[in-house]
């Protein structure tokens, strides 16, 4: 076996007990949940691997264990985290490993800076110390292009794509501009948190009101050039999440994608009552992209994707 | 045309963009995490030789440019440019000096230069890597040259290049030439 070789295998080994010792000090308990789901998490850009077989019909492997998660919350199980793979369709490249290690928790109480501050200590785990810088996502669109996301019309947010690409909605154009201008004025030495993402791009996020604007009490986490978390203030109302999965499905439905089957067990968990809590999900193959110095994903694997 | 998605995108590819023709250079996968995803691809014009990066939706299809290489001999110069012949149909073709750009320093009669075509006009001539061709002019090496760590000087070639070459080398000889880069290689 080579050096590098081992090199990886302990690498990655060391990630697993750093990030479980974190949440063992913290005395949030470890969950293992069934990756294999029959109904499925809903998002428009979210595709996932469907399995079939003859006895149990499809079912999904989770982009994310987020929907059981929940359930164990609305159960009485008290801060939790979940430590393992996710799968997402598709999603192949530099930055990206379909099959990929993710560590999601969950804090009963905490507020949504708290939360904040929580994931970056986690994240400084693996990076070391940062210098962090806050930015509202209204903020750094101002910074960067001098563009209110909130307030621009639809045609000057579309004018500001590339001409090579047509933006189909006002979202896609701003999860665009997001990528292409805004990400890369981040100083990649620091760590940036990006907050209150617009109401329309909340995902599983409480809205907010901020400076007169409908936001979602949403942050992403960037260091280095990378998006390492994603993090809400979770949403606990049954029939807004219900309205958010009807409205995926047909945005999935208006770009010739599939629609996913609506996680019952989940909604009813939440209309018993979800309490009130902040989540989070870190990429920690990213993390250890950035602790080692890998410049792809796939140097982070032993056996990668692709030889696997 | 025929049609290549971008997750079907590789270098070396030549596709039409804006309707202009272009060599692809790279092609980069990026997904933000709730967003959609979309291809950085860097591109070469085939004509101007410049990189550009192009951003498009991931799943887009562009089409494959119409071009065609082909090797052609360089027959005579003229003033606007030189004609060339293919080897095989004895089709002539003039190409501009405009087109010829960078590698009109580099022709020689009766040699083989890959000609590319894009909708079947000639657009671009590529010399071969090397050439052996003879000094027309150059200045004799003074004896102390070397001594002064001065071991290169100016010379003129049968094609108009100016190349430097090593002070030991006369007019009237013939020296191998690396037309990537105009460095001198060898005496022949």
């Amino acid at each position: 076996m080579s050096a590098e070789y081992k090199n990886t295998i302990r690498q990655r080994a060391e990630a697993l007990s750093l990030a479980r010792s974190f949440f063992a000090k913290k005395n949030i308990l470890e969950v293992d949940c069934i990756a294999l789901t029959q109904a499925a998490s809903i998002d428009v850009n979210i595709d996932l691997f469907a399995v079939s077989s003859p006895t149990h019909g499809t079912r999904f492997l989770f982009s994310s264990p987020e929907y059981q998660v929940k359930r164990m919350l609305s159960n009485g199980s008290g801060d939790i985290f979940y430590l393992g793979h996710v799968w997402r369709h598709e999603e192949q490249g530099k930055n990206h490993s379909p099959e990929f290690l993710m560590a999601e928790w969950y804090r009963l109480g905490f507020s949504f800076s708290e939360m904040i501050e929580e994931t970056i200590a986690f994240v400084e785990l693996f990076t070391g110390q940062k210098p962090h810088t806050h930015l509202s996502y209204r903020q750094a669109f101002l910074n960067a292009r001098a563009l209110d996301p909130f307030t621009a019309s639809d045609k000057e947010l579309i004018d500001a794509c590339p001409a090579t690409y047509s933006p189909s909605s006002r979202d896609e154009a701003l999860n665009l501009l997001l990528a292409l201008y805004v990400e890369p004025s981040f100083d990649p030495d620091a760590i940036t948190v990006l907050y209150h993402y617009p109401a329309s791009q909340a995902a599983l996020s409480q809205h907010v009101l901020s400076d007169g604007h409908r936001v979602g009490e949403r942050f992403e986490l960037y260091c280095q050039g990378l998006e390492l978390a994603n993090g809400f203030h979770e949403l606990t109302d049954a029939r807004e999440q219900r309205r958010r999965f009807i409205e995926d499905n047909l945005l999935r439905e208006q770009q010739g994608k599939e629609p996913y089957p609506i996680d019952e067990a989940f909604l009813q968990a939440l209309e018993k009552g979800l309490p009130d809590c902040c989540g989070v999900a870190v990429g920690v193959d990213r993390l250890l992209m950035i602790q080692h110095d890998h410049d792809q994903i796939k140097k982070t694997f032993a056996i990668d994707w692709q030889r696997s | 045309m025929a049609q290549i998605s971008t997750s079907d995108i590789r270098p070396g590819m030549k596709v039409e963009v804006e309707g202009q023709p272009y060599f692809i250079v790279s092609n980069e996968f990026v997904k933000p995490g709730k967003g959609q995803a979309f291809n950085r691809i860097k591109v070469r014009h085939l004509m101007t030789g410049r990189v550009v990066e192009k951003v498009f939706k991931s799943g887009d299809k562009l089409p494959e440019a119409d071009i065609v290489e082909s090797s052609m001999r360089m027959l005579y110069k003229e003033a606007d440019g030189a004609v060339f012949m293919n080897d095989e149909s004895f089709e002539q073709v003039t190409i501009s000096n405009e087109c010829l750009a960078d590698s009109a320093i580099w022709l020689l009669e009766d040699t083989l230069y890959d000609v590319v075509f894009y909708k079947g006009s000639p657009v671009a001539v590529s010399p071969p890597t090397f050439l052996e061709m003879t000094i027309t002019q150059t200045d004799p090496g003074a004896r102390g040259d070397t001594a002064s760590g001065r071991v290169l000087k100016p010379a003129t070639l049968e094609s108009g290049a100016k190349v430097q070459v090593p002070i030991f080398v006369n007019e009237g000889e013939k020296i191998k030439i690396d037309t990537r880069t105009g460095e001198y290689v060898s005496r022949v």
